[in-house]
Protein backbone atom coordinates (compact mmCIF):
# COMPACT_ATOMS: atom_id res chain seq x y z
CA UNK A 1 0.00 0.00 0.00
CA UNK A 2 2.54 2.55 1.05
CA UNK A 3 4.53 2.23 -2.65
CA UNK A 4 4.35 5.72 -4.17
CA UNK A 5 1.77 6.34 -7.06
CA UNK A 6 3.47 6.34 -10.51
CA UNK A 7 1.67 9.21 -12.36
CA UNK A 8 4.02 9.56 -15.63
CA UNK A 9 1.09 11.88 -17.46
CA UNK A 10 -2.39 13.62 -16.96
CA UNK A 11 -3.64 10.79 -18.94
CA UNK A 12 -2.64 8.35 -16.28
CA UNK A 13 -3.56 10.51 -13.38
CA UNK A 14 -7.25 10.70 -14.89
CA UNK A 15 -7.44 6.86 -13.64
CA UNK A 16 -7.92 7.61 -10.45
CA UNK A 17 -10.90 7.23 -8.92
CA UNK A 18 -11.52 10.80 -6.47
CA UNK A 19 -12.42 10.74 -2.85
CA UNK A 20 -13.61 14.52 -2.68
CA UNK A 21 -17.13 14.14 -4.06
CA UNK A 22 -19.25 16.51 -5.81
CA UNK A 23 -21.92 18.82 -4.55
CA UNK A 24 -20.09 20.49 -2.14
CA UNK A 25 -21.09 23.75 -1.09
CA UNK A 26 -18.02 25.88 -3.11
CA UNK A 27 -18.13 28.69 -4.93
CA UNK A 28 -18.66 27.60 -8.54
CA UNK A 29 -14.72 27.83 -10.66
CA UNK A 30 -13.18 27.88 -6.76
CA UNK A 31 -9.61 26.36 -6.35
CA UNK A 32 -9.79 24.85 -3.18
CA UNK A 33 -11.27 21.92 -4.84
CA UNK A 34 -9.12 21.47 -7.34
CA UNK A 35 -5.80 21.74 -4.87
CA UNK A 36 -7.76 19.11 -2.74
CA UNK A 37 -8.32 16.54 -5.42
CA UNK A 38 -4.84 17.08 -6.41
CA UNK A 39 -2.98 16.49 -2.88
CA UNK A 40 -5.72 13.79 -2.57
CA UNK A 41 -5.33 11.97 -6.20
CA UNK A 42 -1.10 11.92 -5.92
CA UNK A 43 -1.58 8.76 -3.18
CA UNK A 44 -3.43 5.99 -2.89
CA UNK A 45 -2.54 5.33 0.42
CA UNK A 46 -4.94 5.74 3.07
CA UNK A 47 -5.32 8.98 4.62
CA UNK A 48 -6.48 10.85 8.26
CA UNK A 49 -7.35 14.50 7.25
CA UNK A 50 -9.14 17.56 9.08
CA UNK A 51 -9.58 21.05 7.90
CA UNK A 52 -9.33 24.01 10.44
CA UNK A 53 -12.63 26.57 10.04
CA UNK A 54 -12.60 27.89 6.47
CA UNK A 55 -14.36 27.78 3.22
CA UNK A 56 -13.26 24.13 2.25
CA UNK A 57 -14.27 23.09 6.00
CA UNK A 58 -17.64 24.72 5.93
CA UNK A 59 -18.38 23.96 2.48
CA UNK A 60 -17.65 20.13 2.75
CA UNK A 61 -19.48 19.45 5.81
CA UNK A 62 -23.04 20.46 5.85
CA UNK A 63 -25.23 18.22 7.98
CA UNK A 64 -26.36 15.81 6.92
CA UNK A 65 -23.76 15.51 4.31
CA UNK A 66 -19.98 15.28 4.43
CA UNK A 67 -17.47 15.38 0.83
CA UNK A 68 -15.26 13.16 1.90
CA UNK A 69 -14.41 9.53 1.01
CA UNK A 70 -11.63 9.66 3.58
CA UNK A 71 -11.39 9.70 7.73
CA UNK A 72 -11.77 13.40 8.05
CA UNK A 73 -12.32 15.61 11.09
CA UNK A 74 -14.12 18.32 11.58
CA UNK A 75 -12.47 21.35 14.11
CA UNK A 76 -11.99 24.70 15.19
CA UNK A 77 -10.78 27.72 13.74
CA UNK A 78 -7.12 27.06 14.99
CA UNK A 79 -6.36 23.54 15.65
CA UNK A 80 -6.42 21.70 12.29
CA UNK A 81 -2.62 20.65 12.41
CA UNK A 82 -3.10 19.86 15.99
CA UNK A 83 -6.28 17.57 15.72
CA UNK A 84 -4.61 15.81 13.19
CA UNK A 85 -1.19 15.75 14.79
CA UNK A 86 -2.67 13.97 17.73
CA UNK A 87 -4.14 11.57 15.54
CA UNK A 88 -0.74 10.78 14.37
CA UNK A 89 0.91 10.68 17.96
CA UNK A 90 -2.19 8.24 18.88
CA UNK A 91 -1.42 5.77 15.62
CA UNK A 92 1.87 5.80 16.66
CA UNK A 93 1.09 4.95 20.11
CA UNK A 94 -1.14 2.31 19.42
CA UNK A 95 1.31 1.04 16.74
CA UNK A 96 3.96 0.85 19.23
CA UNK A 97 1.69 -1.49 21.66
CA UNK A 98 0.79 -3.86 18.69
CA UNK A 99 -2.99 -2.85 18.69
CA UNK A 100 -3.54 -2.01 15.39
CA UNK A 101 -5.69 -3.99 13.26
CA UNK A 102 -3.84 -3.43 9.78
CA UNK A 103 -0.85 -1.99 11.10
CA UNK A 104 0.76 -2.54 7.44
CA UNK A 105 -1.47 0.01 5.94
CA UNK A 106 0.46 3.26 6.48
CA UNK A 107 -2.11 6.18 6.56
CA UNK A 108 -0.73 9.96 5.66
CA UNK A 109 -1.49 12.83 7.73
CA UNK A 110 -2.74 15.79 6.02
CA UNK A 111 -4.40 19.24 7.81
CA UNK A 112 -6.20 21.61 5.29
CA UNK A 113 -6.26 24.75 6.49
CA UNK A 114 -7.26 28.56 5.02
CA UNK A 115 -5.00 31.48 5.43
CA UNK A 116 -6.50 32.85 7.69
CA UNK A 117 -6.39 29.79 9.99
CA UNK A 118 -2.79 28.98 8.90
CA UNK A 119 -0.99 32.91 8.51
CA UNK A 120 -2.76 34.35 11.68
CA UNK A 121 -5.28 32.08 14.04
CA UNK A 122 -3.75 28.58 13.60
CA UNK A 123 -0.21 29.97 13.79
CA UNK A 124 1.54 28.91 16.94
CA UNK A 125 -0.37 25.39 16.70
CA UNK A 126 0.95 25.07 13.12
CA UNK A 127 4.48 26.01 14.47
CA UNK A 128 4.04 23.47 17.13
CA UNK A 129 3.20 20.59 15.13
CA UNK A 130 6.60 21.91 12.96
CA UNK A 131 8.24 22.08 15.62
CA UNK A 132 7.52 18.77 17.32
CA UNK A 133 8.26 16.97 14.10
CA UNK A 134 5.24 14.92 13.69
CA UNK A 135 4.75 12.74 10.55
CA UNK A 136 2.35 14.76 8.64
CA UNK A 137 1.93 17.16 6.00
CA UNK A 138 -0.17 20.93 6.12
CA UNK A 139 -1.95 22.12 3.31
CA UNK A 140 -2.65 26.01 3.43
CA UNK A 141 -5.40 27.11 0.53
CA UNK A 142 -3.82 30.91 -0.09
CA UNK A 143 -6.60 33.02 -0.99
CA UNK A 144 -4.75 35.99 0.87
CA UNK A 145 -8.27 36.96 2.39
CA UNK A 146 -10.67 35.89 4.78
CA UNK A 147 -13.43 34.55 1.68
CA UNK A 148 -15.68 32.37 4.09
CA UNK A 149 -16.63 35.41 6.15
CA UNK A 150 -17.07 38.18 3.94
CA UNK A 151 -13.36 39.04 2.58
CA UNK A 152 -11.60 40.80 5.43
CA UNK A 153 -7.73 40.69 5.73
CA UNK A 154 -5.59 38.20 6.63
CA UNK A 155 -1.79 39.03 7.17
CA UNK A 156 -1.54 37.25 3.95
CA UNK A 157 -3.12 40.02 1.75
CA UNK A 158 -0.65 41.72 -0.53
CA UNK A 159 -0.70 45.53 -0.42
CA UNK A 160 -2.99 47.31 -2.44
CA UNK A 161 -5.87 44.81 -2.30
CA UNK A 162 -9.03 46.20 -1.22
CA UNK A 163 -11.08 44.20 1.67
CA UNK A 164 -13.61 45.05 3.74
CA UNK A 165 -11.87 45.70 6.63
CA UNK A 166 -9.01 47.88 4.51
CA UNK A 167 -11.17 49.17 1.83
CA UNK A 168 -9.63 50.63 -1.11
CA UNK A 169 -11.14 54.81 -1.39
CA UNK A 170 -10.21 58.49 -1.56
CA UNK A 171 -7.80 57.80 1.43
CA UNK A 172 -6.43 54.67 0.93
CA UNK A 173 -5.17 52.17 -1.45
CA UNK A 174 -7.03 49.30 0.89
CA UNK A 175 -4.23 46.93 2.71
CA UNK A 176 -0.88 48.39 3.41
CA UNK A 177 0.79 45.43 4.76
CA UNK A 178 3.06 43.14 2.89
CA UNK A 179 1.98 39.47 2.90
CA UNK A 180 3.82 37.25 5.08
CA UNK A 181 6.67 34.66 3.57
CA UNK A 182 5.22 31.68 5.69
CA UNK A 183 7.01 28.95 3.12
CA UNK A 184 10.57 30.55 4.80
CA UNK A 185 9.12 30.77 8.58
CA UNK A 186 8.18 27.71 8.42
CA UNK A 187 11.32 26.26 6.65
CA UNK A 188 13.34 27.59 9.64
CA UNK A 189 11.74 25.23 11.88
CA UNK A 190 13.97 22.78 10.48
CA UNK A 191 11.33 20.91 8.74
CA UNK A 192 12.72 18.22 5.48
CA UNK A 193 10.13 20.06 3.31
CA UNK A 194 7.95 22.95 2.87
CA UNK A 195 7.32 24.36 -0.80
CA UNK A 196 5.19 26.33 -2.79
CA UNK A 197 2.60 25.18 -5.34
CA UNK A 198 0.00 25.94 -7.63
CA UNK A 199 -3.47 24.09 -9.09
CA UNK A 200 -2.28 24.79 -12.66
CA UNK A 201 1.33 23.35 -12.38
CA UNK A 202 -0.60 19.67 -11.43
CA UNK A 203 2.55 17.64 -12.45
CA UNK A 204 4.94 19.98 -9.98
CA UNK A 205 2.22 19.51 -7.23
CA UNK A 206 2.09 16.03 -7.33
CA UNK A 207 5.44 15.55 -7.59
CA UNK A 208 5.83 17.77 -4.29
CA UNK A 209 2.90 15.57 -2.71
CA UNK A 210 4.44 12.70 -3.42
CA UNK A 211 7.60 13.76 -2.22
CA UNK A 212 6.52 15.20 1.22
CA UNK A 213 4.69 12.36 1.81
CA UNK A 214 7.78 10.26 1.52
CA UNK A 215 9.78 11.87 3.84
CA UNK A 216 9.99 11.72 7.85
CA UNK A 217 9.01 14.49 9.62
CA UNK A 218 6.32 17.51 9.24
CA UNK A 219 5.50 18.87 5.88
CA UNK A 220 4.56 22.48 4.73
CA UNK A 221 2.71 23.02 1.78
CA UNK A 222 1.29 26.37 0.43
CA UNK A 223 -0.71 26.42 -2.54
CA UNK A 224 -1.85 29.54 -4.23
CA UNK A 225 -6.06 29.18 -4.45
CA UNK A 226 -7.36 32.11 -6.78
CA UNK A 227 -11.00 33.16 -5.25
CA UNK A 228 -13.39 34.45 -7.41
CA UNK A 229 -15.51 36.37 -5.26
CA UNK A 230 -12.98 38.37 -3.20
CA UNK A 231 -10.26 38.47 -5.73
CA UNK A 232 -13.45 39.25 -8.05
CA UNK A 233 -13.42 37.97 -11.10
CA UNK A 234 -15.67 35.19 -13.59
CA UNK A 235 -15.30 32.17 -12.33
CA UNK A 236 -14.14 30.28 -16.12
CA UNK A 237 -11.03 32.44 -15.53
CA UNK A 238 -9.85 30.54 -12.49
CA UNK A 239 -7.12 28.90 -14.26
CA UNK A 240 -6.21 31.61 -16.35
CA UNK A 241 -5.66 33.66 -13.09
CA UNK A 242 -3.38 30.97 -11.57
CA UNK A 243 -1.20 30.66 -14.97
CA UNK A 244 -0.88 34.89 -14.05
CA UNK A 245 0.17 34.60 -11.04
CA UNK A 246 3.00 31.82 -11.42
CA UNK A 247 4.34 33.26 -14.94
CA UNK A 248 4.33 37.14 -13.58
CA UNK A 249 6.36 35.40 -10.11
CA UNK A 250 3.62 36.71 -7.94
CA UNK A 251 3.75 33.36 -6.90
CA UNK A 252 6.96 31.91 -7.45
CA UNK A 253 6.44 27.80 -7.29
CA UNK A 254 9.65 26.77 -5.00
CA UNK A 255 10.83 24.14 -2.61
CA UNK A 256 12.68 24.24 0.47
CA UNK A 257 14.51 21.09 1.71
CA UNK A 258 15.79 21.07 5.34
CA UNK A 259 15.97 24.91 5.41
CA UNK A 260 19.19 25.12 3.01
CA UNK A 261 18.38 23.66 -0.23
CA UNK A 262 16.32 25.81 -2.38
CA UNK A 263 15.10 24.67 -5.99
CA UNK A 264 13.08 26.56 -8.01
CA UNK A 265 10.74 24.46 -9.66
CA UNK A 266 8.90 26.27 -12.97
CA UNK A 267 10.94 29.03 -14.44
CA UNK A 268 8.15 30.62 -16.64
CA UNK A 269 9.35 31.07 -20.83
CA UNK A 270 8.08 34.46 -21.11
CA UNK A 271 7.53 36.13 -17.68
CA UNK A 272 4.32 38.20 -17.81
CA UNK A 273 4.47 41.93 -15.90
CA UNK A 274 2.58 41.98 -12.52
CA UNK A 275 0.51 44.80 -14.56
CA UNK A 276 -1.06 42.15 -15.99
CA UNK A 277 -1.60 40.18 -12.85
CA UNK A 278 -3.26 42.78 -11.11
CA UNK A 279 -5.66 43.58 -13.77
CA UNK A 280 -7.11 40.76 -14.17
CA UNK A 281 -8.37 41.61 -10.76
CA UNK A 282 -11.19 43.27 -9.38
CA UNK A 283 -9.95 43.69 -5.84
CA UNK A 284 -7.07 45.75 -7.39
CA UNK A 285 -8.86 47.83 -9.36
CA UNK A 286 -8.31 51.10 -8.15
CA UNK A 287 -4.59 50.69 -8.52
CA UNK A 288 -5.08 51.73 -11.99
CA UNK A 289 -6.47 55.05 -10.92
CA UNK A 290 -3.62 57.90 -12.03
CA UNK A 291 -3.51 58.51 -7.75
CA UNK A 292 -2.48 54.90 -6.76
CA UNK A 293 -0.87 54.04 -10.38
CA UNK A 294 3.16 54.49 -8.51
CA UNK A 295 2.07 51.22 -6.41
CA UNK A 296 1.99 49.19 -9.82
CA UNK A 297 5.99 49.90 -10.20
CA UNK A 298 6.66 49.14 -6.34
CA UNK A 299 4.66 45.96 -6.94
CA UNK A 300 6.63 45.37 -9.99
CA UNK A 301 9.75 45.41 -7.89
CA UNK A 302 8.90 43.95 -5.51
CA UNK A 303 8.22 40.72 -7.36
CA UNK A 304 11.62 40.98 -9.32
CA UNK A 305 13.30 41.45 -5.97
CA UNK A 306 11.87 38.28 -4.05
CA UNK A 307 12.93 36.66 -7.46
CA UNK A 308 16.17 37.58 -7.63
CA UNK A 309 16.83 36.61 -3.92
CA UNK A 310 14.93 33.26 -4.75
CA UNK A 311 17.76 32.54 -7.11
CA UNK A 312 20.52 33.77 -5.10
CA UNK A 313 19.61 31.67 -2.35
CA UNK A 314 19.24 28.88 -4.65
CA UNK A 315 22.92 29.09 -5.69
CA UNK A 316 24.08 29.81 -2.58
CA UNK A 317 22.69 26.57 -0.59
CA UNK A 318 21.79 28.41 2.27
CA UNK B 1 -29.75 10.02 8.06
CA UNK B 2 -31.21 13.85 6.69
CA UNK B 3 -34.49 12.82 8.92
CA UNK B 4 -32.66 12.64 12.03
CA UNK B 5 -33.41 14.56 14.87
CA UNK B 6 -30.30 16.12 17.41
CA UNK B 7 -31.24 12.82 20.21
CA UNK B 8 -30.75 10.31 17.57
CA UNK B 9 -26.65 11.51 16.09
CA UNK B 10 -23.79 8.55 16.85
CA UNK B 11 -22.04 9.73 19.57
CA UNK B 12 -19.54 12.03 17.79
CA UNK B 13 -21.52 13.32 15.09
CA UNK B 14 -19.95 10.83 12.71
CA UNK B 15 -21.20 10.77 9.79
CA UNK B 16 -20.27 7.91 7.69
CA UNK B 17 -19.80 7.97 3.61
CA UNK B 18 -19.96 4.10 2.93
CA UNK B 19 -22.34 0.89 3.61
CA UNK B 20 -20.71 -1.56 5.95
CA UNK B 21 -16.84 -1.85 5.34
CA UNK B 22 -15.03 0.67 3.59
CA UNK B 23 -11.83 -0.70 2.52
CA UNK B 24 -9.56 0.21 -0.96
CA UNK B 25 -12.02 3.79 -1.74
CA UNK B 26 -8.62 4.70 -3.97
CA UNK B 27 -9.10 2.02 -5.89
CA UNK B 28 -12.72 2.02 -6.27
CA UNK B 29 -14.60 3.73 -9.08
CA UNK B 30 -17.57 6.00 -8.14
CA UNK B 31 -20.06 3.65 -9.81
CA UNK B 32 -18.39 0.43 -7.86
CA UNK B 33 -18.79 2.76 -4.50
CA UNK B 34 -21.68 1.72 -2.18
CA UNK B 35 -22.53 5.73 -0.69
CA UNK B 36 -24.68 6.21 1.83
CA UNK B 37 -27.31 9.13 2.07
CA UNK B 38 -24.68 11.04 3.87
CA UNK B 39 -22.30 11.11 1.16
CA UNK B 40 -22.64 14.51 -0.56
CA UNK B 41 -22.12 12.35 -3.67
CA UNK B 42 -25.72 11.13 -3.23
CA UNK B 43 -27.03 15.12 -3.10
CA UNK B 44 -27.24 17.09 -6.14
CA UNK B 45 -26.28 21.07 -6.95
CA UNK B 46 -27.53 20.88 -10.54
CA UNK B 47 -29.85 23.80 -9.98
CA UNK B 48 -27.05 26.05 -9.36
CA UNK B 49 -26.08 26.08 -12.78
CA UNK B 50 -27.00 28.83 -15.58
CA UNK B 51 -24.71 27.86 -18.15
CA UNK B 52 -24.42 24.08 -18.88
CA UNK B 53 -21.27 22.95 -20.41
CA UNK B 54 -22.05 20.77 -23.53
CA UNK B 55 -19.20 17.70 -24.77
CA UNK B 56 -18.77 17.61 -28.47
CA UNK B 57 -16.52 13.74 -28.52
CA UNK B 58 -15.80 14.62 -31.92
CA UNK B 59 -13.42 16.80 -31.55
CA UNK B 60 -11.75 15.20 -28.19
CA UNK B 61 -8.34 14.39 -28.19
CA UNK B 62 -8.58 13.24 -24.60
CA UNK B 63 -5.80 15.64 -23.13
CA UNK B 64 -7.86 15.29 -19.44
CA UNK B 65 -7.26 19.21 -19.15
CA UNK B 66 -10.77 19.09 -18.22
CA UNK B 67 -10.78 16.48 -15.73
CA UNK B 68 -7.56 17.63 -13.68
CA UNK B 69 -8.99 21.15 -13.08
CA UNK B 70 -12.41 20.52 -12.85
CA UNK B 71 -13.52 21.89 -9.60
CA UNK B 72 -16.36 19.57 -9.06
CA UNK B 73 -15.01 16.11 -10.24
CA UNK B 74 -17.48 16.38 -12.43
CA UNK B 75 -15.91 15.29 -15.56
CA UNK B 76 -15.86 11.58 -16.28
CA UNK B 77 -12.81 9.77 -17.39
CA UNK B 78 -12.83 6.26 -17.81
CA UNK B 79 -9.74 4.10 -19.22
CA UNK B 80 -7.89 7.73 -19.84
CA UNK B 81 -10.18 8.68 -22.09
CA UNK B 82 -12.89 11.20 -21.25
CA UNK B 83 -16.51 10.21 -21.83
CA UNK B 84 -19.02 12.71 -20.08
CA UNK B 85 -20.32 15.03 -17.68
CA UNK B 86 -21.70 14.52 -14.54
CA UNK B 87 -24.82 17.17 -15.02
CA UNK B 88 -25.48 16.41 -10.89
CA UNK B 89 -22.61 17.68 -9.62
CA UNK B 90 -21.57 20.71 -12.09
CA UNK B 91 -22.19 23.86 -11.37
CA UNK B 92 -21.70 25.82 -14.72
CA UNK B 93 -18.35 27.77 -13.71
CA UNK B 94 -16.99 27.27 -17.26
CA UNK B 95 -13.35 26.01 -16.41
CA UNK B 96 -13.25 23.18 -18.59
CA UNK B 97 -14.24 24.98 -21.33
CA UNK B 98 -11.49 27.93 -20.81
CA UNK B 99 -9.06 25.10 -20.63
CA UNK B 100 -10.01 22.83 -23.57
CA UNK B 101 -7.27 22.97 -26.20
CA UNK B 102 -8.58 21.95 -29.34
CA UNK B 103 -9.48 23.79 -32.76
CA UNK B 104 -13.23 24.02 -32.16
CA UNK B 105 -13.13 23.32 -28.72
CA UNK B 106 -14.92 20.18 -27.39
CA UNK B 107 -16.83 21.69 -24.34
CA UNK B 108 -18.76 25.13 -25.15
CA UNK B 109 -21.23 26.45 -22.67
CA UNK B 110 -25.12 27.13 -23.34
CA UNK B 111 -27.93 28.16 -21.81
CA UNK B 112 -29.45 25.08 -19.58
CA UNK B 113 -32.62 24.70 -21.73
CA UNK B 114 -30.68 24.05 -25.05
CA UNK B 115 -31.03 20.90 -26.44
CA UNK B 116 -27.67 18.98 -26.17
CA UNK B 117 -28.71 16.79 -30.16
CA UNK B 118 -29.64 20.66 -31.69
CA UNK B 119 -26.56 22.54 -30.31
CA UNK B 120 -24.36 19.10 -31.31
CA UNK B 121 -25.59 19.78 -34.76
CA UNK B 122 -24.39 22.99 -34.98
CA UNK B 123 -21.66 23.02 -33.66
CA UNK B 124 -19.11 25.81 -34.71
CA UNK B 125 -16.57 25.17 -37.56
CA UNK B 126 -12.98 25.45 -36.86
CA UNK B 127 -11.21 28.34 -36.34
CA UNK B 128 -8.44 30.03 -38.80
CA UNK B 129 -5.21 31.29 -37.19
CA UNK B 130 -4.83 34.87 -37.65
CA UNK B 131 -1.27 35.03 -39.22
Amino acid sequence: MSEMKKIKNLKEFSTSADRFEGANLLCPGCAHSIIVREVLNATNDDLVLAASTGCLEVCTAVYPYTSWDASWIHIGFENGSTAVAGAEAMYNALKTKGRLKQPDRNPKFVAFGGDGASYDIGFQWISGCMERGHNMMYVVLDNEVYANTGGQRSSSTPIGSSTTTAPAGKVSYGERKNKKDMVSIMASHQIPYSAQVAPNKWKDMVKKIQHGMAVEGPVFINAVSPCTTEWKFDPKDTMMITDLATDSLVFPLYEIIDNHELNITYRPKNVVPVEEYLAAQGRFKHLFKDQYKYLIKEWQDRVDEKWAYLQRREEARV
Amino acid sequence: MANTGWDEFEIGAMLRTFEGEAGDIAGTLQEDRNYTQNSSFSASVADWRIEKPVFNKDFCIDCQFCWIYCPDMSIISRDKKMIGIDMDHCKGCGICVEVCPTNPKSLLMFPEKEEEEEVIAAWPAKEKKEK
